[in-house]
């Protein structure tokens, strides 16, 4: 029985098609470190971590894989990530970059699927463009607090998987001029944002499950995209009706322009 | 440097649709995809944009050959280059069963016309590529004199199907 035999379901090349795979996470804080944690138990053979930023005490309570110690020396999150990763397996190739991930694209363009992990609508949008200027799929988490009385809080998150073909976050609805206008006029004044370690749980396997569904053939799924919405204080997950309520394109109109593909100033002596 | 030809499943499954539409007397289709190329310090990926299929009435009567295409279709993707920061690479399909790989005739074809895209859109690569019923083959130039194998082809769609290819560039159907 070799160390896989509970996941031979997912198909007899599944394993090797999963060693042959390239995931890049961007932003390993609760949501990205759950995922990189589940990529590695699954065997995904090269996991790509980016994040800029150093563990904080108030990491603490979400970071899968970081220690008290870790808050003491105040380690590059994509550092505890590479040591949980090879913790579990420690053939996965894990490269890594502690910048922001517009200085670290290469990263991006030669993965297979992208998974963010970002906060606000705008780097999610950027992402997305991204994600799609490489021709690659796009797996997003987020989560969110909101007092809606007091002492009531609502508790909610979101799973979207956006494909080359299919509708990009601003068609499907979920990133709107006026949320990334808000999100700019509040800048700076946001506080903290609120995150939890079962809510960033749940979605983050949300984002794995889409993954193995698009890379081993357990589940054929012909969908152009996923949006799950996360109902966090009723512990229920339903797919968004906000897309059948947007303009249905053919083509996204947003990402399709003859320019949108590939390095914009591509050139071959730059090999 | 590796490449990657990637390319959109539908887009893939586009052409192969118009691949295997029979022509009047050529054995077999052939078409033109653009590509827009990224790179990083280890990998050139070539992404396929669109797709050009070639008018019934540019193939040429030839026996000797499964398609042979006259002057007026290479002048049109000759002016697509031109005109656009693309790419050109010749495209046909394959449906039998066994390693994909060019036929003898379709390398020696190739070298005839592949480096002329460099005349009209020098800094892009060109190449061919060779679709099997899932799989793909293919290579590319780099220069008119530089010819690589193309190493990994990805189509992405609601399956993401990675295909890699041994050291002589074919790739198994199987896979």
């Amino acid at each position: 029985m070799n160390d896989f035999s509970r996941q031979s379901f997912l198909g007899p090349r599944s394993q090797d098609v999963l060693a042959n795979t390239r995931a890049t996470i961007v932003g390993l804080g609760g949501g990205g470190s759950h995922i990189a944690q589940q990529l590695a138990h699954i065997g995904v053979g090269e996991i790509r971590l980016v994040d800029p930023d150093k563990i904080e005490p108030s990491n603490l309570n979400r970071l899968i894989g970081a220690t008290g110690l870790d808050v003491q020396k105040n380690r590059p999150k994509v550092e505890i990530a590479k040591r949980m990763i090879a913790g579990v397996r420690p053939w996965i190739q894990t490269p890594t970059a502690q910048q922001k991930w517009q200085e670290a694209d290469h990263l991006l363009k030669d993965c297979h699927v992208v998974f963010g992990c970002l906060d606000g609508y705008q780097q999610r949008d950027y992402l997305d463009a991204a994600a799609r200027r490489f021709c690659l799929p796009y797996i997003d988490i987020g989560m969110d607090v909101t007092q809606i009385a007091p002492d009531t809080f609502a508790v909610a998150g979101q799973m979207i998987m956006t494909l080359p073909d299919g509708p990009c976050m601003r068609c499907l609805g979920f990133i709107t001029d006026d949320r990334v206008n808000a999100e700019e006029n509040r800048y700076g004044d946001a506080g903290s944002n609120p995150q939890v370690v079962w809510t960033n749980g749940t979605l983050a396997s949300l984002a794995v499950g889409a993954f193995m569904k698009l890379v081993t053939p357990w589940f054929r799924d012909s969908e152009p995209y996923t949006w799950l919405e996360l109902d966090g204080n009723t512990q229920t997950v339903t797919p968004s009706r906000q897309p059948k309520h947007m303009p249905q394109y053919e083509k996204c109109p947003h990402h399709s322009g003859p320019d949108d593909l590939g390095d914009p100033f591509f050139a071959l002596p730059s090999l | 440097m590796k490449t990657i030809f990637r390319a959109r499943t539908s887009f893939a499954e586009l052409v192969r649709a118009d691949l295997r539409r029979p022509h009047p007397f050529a054995a077999e289709r052939v078409g033109f995809i653009t590509i827009r190329a990224a790179t990083t310090e280890t990998t050139l990926l070539l992404i396929a944009q669109d797709y050009h299929p070639i008018a019934d009435g540019d193939y040429v009567p030839d026996l000797s050959v499964g398609a042979m295409i006259g002057q007026e279709a290479l002048r049109k993707a000759l002016e697509i280059a031109l005109l656009n920061k693309v790419g050109i690479f010749h495209v046909h399909m394959h449906d039998w069963p066994g390693q994909l790989w060019f036929s003898r005739t379709d390398l020696r074809e190739q070298l005839k016309f592949v480096p002329d895209f460099f005349k009209v859109r020098r800094k892009m690569p060109h190449g061919a590529v060779v679709l099997g019923p899932s799989a793909a083959a293919g290579r590319v130039w780099l220069g008119p004199d530089e010819i690589d194998r193309i190493s990994e082809f990805n189509f992405i769609g609601p399956r993401v199907e990675v295909f890699h290819s041994d050291a002589s560039g074919t790739v198994d159907y199987g896979q």
